[in-house]
């Protein structure tokens, strides 16, 4: 049941369809350990729907994937994938940190709260660790300030850097961006990004769906575009954005930049 | 005495009322309905709770359970509910049987009046309550879940930590107008012989002839208990409101007056 690979995430020729709309037509990749993989593509195109897949928010139709050798939500058993139930397919996906575009920061809870919850309930580690650990974190993204902050307290920024130390609060083995500063107003884009920059820095595996070129130029190891379900290009950034080898590549970004 | 102009509201003797308002049978009659009412609707918010989590989450079995729970006690009157908790079971559970695991006695169905009112006042609460409550669950947007999930919480822990205490502030309103008329609706409760407000009153009545005086003193007690849990139901929900906690333009203006570090009041760690 175990895929033996270098890559921390494998993907396999990954279905989706919502309806009668097929949002994922046959999507492959792998991201290696410590990569950076950025995800373009035009709204609609499936970005999401493959983060919400490999976090297993949502079913697979048909294809494999694999984070760090295991599936996130299935086992295999007598040659067939069976969904694993509620408390075996949460404690598998604990290990895919993911950051939503709206925060979803939980706004009955204070910032380190948000952090500590589920470090203390799904790891069961003691409070006592979880507030050091939670303040650590917090520290790191530069909110050693406001603990004790509710959401609503916070600038979309400050939250979302509160969303992104609370997905490292679970030592994920994989982190997930699923266009964590579209919702922000451009002047708190560039905090975010930094955060980002930071993990990227520090070995993080990372996919990261998003519309901000100069990120993905600048952090990215491996930049692709999705279009119509399908992967259409993936490339190194420099060779994607100045010599992209597929017409709709040249079409989007002509549009975009 | 000449009574041509006797309209019987004139035998109003404000002299009865002020005997029996506060008299000891009538206050304890008036305390029972208090007590019961706070119980069933207790034990209603966590059957509604129940009832609620298990549909909205699926499970199998319960959701099913629940969803027939719902339908049969809000379709059936109270009132027939109380005669079938009180006169029904009693006399249909021939002897003492296993179901399961469980075991029954007999004589555990033999149910006394309060048993088989607080059983069917709380059961057809419950009932009610499941819909309140799924409205609060279904108040919560998505992203919640979607978050909780992601951190690896079953959707157990994620309606526990999560979805459930936001709810809350949808939920009480309504539970509110639930127990004002829980208040009001224990009073069913005296055809089945529970000796609560209402059952004391026809006691007294029957006895002095006294109706109107009495009915009064009754109607003032239900009055008493129901603007006392108004008011308390309104400063409930000034304090549920939840401008502090969202956003938007009435949180800064909040925050301007009522600087950062507290939520409603509350200091320090709230965990």
């Amino acid at each position: 049941m175990n895929e033996s690979s270098d890559a921390m995430v494998r993907i396999i020729d990954v279905h989706k369809r919502f309806g009668r709309n097929e949002v994922l037509k046959g999507v492959s990749f792998d991201v290696a350990r410590g990569e950076v993989v950025v995800i373009l593509g035009p709204s609609g195109s499936g970005k999401s729907t493959l983060l919400r897949l490999i976090s297993h928010l949502d079913a697979i139709d048909k294809g494999h994937i694999y984070v760090d050798g295991h599936r996130v939500g299935y086992e295999e058993r007598d040659g067939r994938l069976r969904p694993l139930g509620d408390s075996a397919a949460s404690r598998s996906r604990a290990d895919v940190g993911m950051v939503f575009q709206r925060f979803n920061l939980f706004p009955h809870l204070d910032a380190l709260a948000n952090v500590n919850t589920a470090p203390v309930h799904v790891k069961g580690i003691s409070k006592k660790r979880a507030v050091e650990r939670g303040t650590e974190l917090l520290k790191l993204v530069g909110l050693g300030d406001k603990l004790h902050a509710y959401p609503a307290q916070l600038s979309g920024g400050q939250q979302q850097r509160v969303a992104i130390a609370r997905a490292l609060a679970m030592e994920p083995k994989v982190m997930l961006f699923d266009e964590a500063t579209s919702a922000l107003d451009p002047e708190l884009v560039g905090e975010v990004l930094e955060v980002m920059k930071l993990l990227a820095r520090q070995g993080m595996t990372m996919i990261v769906v998003t519309h901000e070129m100069g990120f993905a130029r600048e952090v990215a190891d491996r930049v692709m575009l999705v279009d119509g379900g399908i992967i259409v290009e993936s490339n190194t950034p420099a060779e994607f954005f100045d010599h992209p080898q597929n017409e709709r590549t040249r079409s989007f970004l002509s549009k975009i930049l | 005495m000449i009574d041509a102009l006797h309209l019987p509201l004139l035998d109003f003797d404000l002299g009865v009322v002020r005997e029996y308002l506060f008299k000891d049978i009538i206050v304890r009659g008036a305390l029972r309905t208090l007590w019961i009412s706070v119980l069933a609707q207790a034990i209603g918010v966590a059957l509604g709770i129940l009832a609620a989590v298990s549909r909205n989450l699926r499970i199998p079995v319960a959701s099913w359970i629940a969803s027939l729970y719902v339908w049969f006690f809000r379709g059936t009157p109270l009132l027939l509910q109380l005669f079938f908790w009180f006169f029904v079971v009693p006399q249909n559970v021939p002897g003492d049987f296993g179901l399961g695991p469980f075991q029954f006695r007999h004589d555990w169905f033999l149910f006394s009046p309060f048993q088989a009112a607080l059983i069917g006042l709380a059961v057809n609460e419950g009932a009610y309550m499941a819909e309140i409550v799924r409205a609060g669950i279904e108040s919560i947007e998505s992203g919640q879940m979607d978050a909780s999930k992601a951190l690896g919480m079953t959707n157990l822990q994620a309606m526990r930590l999560v979805i459930l205490p936001q709810a809350v502030r949808v939920v009480v309103p309504p539970t509110g107008n639930e127990f004002i008329s829980m208040l009001k609706n224990s009073s069913l409760a005296s055809v089945i012989s529970y000796n609560e407000l209402l059952f004391v009153t026809k006691g007294e009545y029957t006895r002095n002839l006294k109706v109107i005086e009495l009915v009064t003193v009754a109607g003032m007690w239900y009055l008493f208990f129901t603007s006392v849990f108004s008011v308390l139901q309104a400063e409930l929900e000034a304090r549920l409101r939840p401008e502090q906690e969202r956003g938007g333009l009435l949180a800064i203006l909040g925050r301007a007056i009522n600087p950062p570090g507290d939520w409603h009041g509350a200091t320090g760690d709230r965990r």
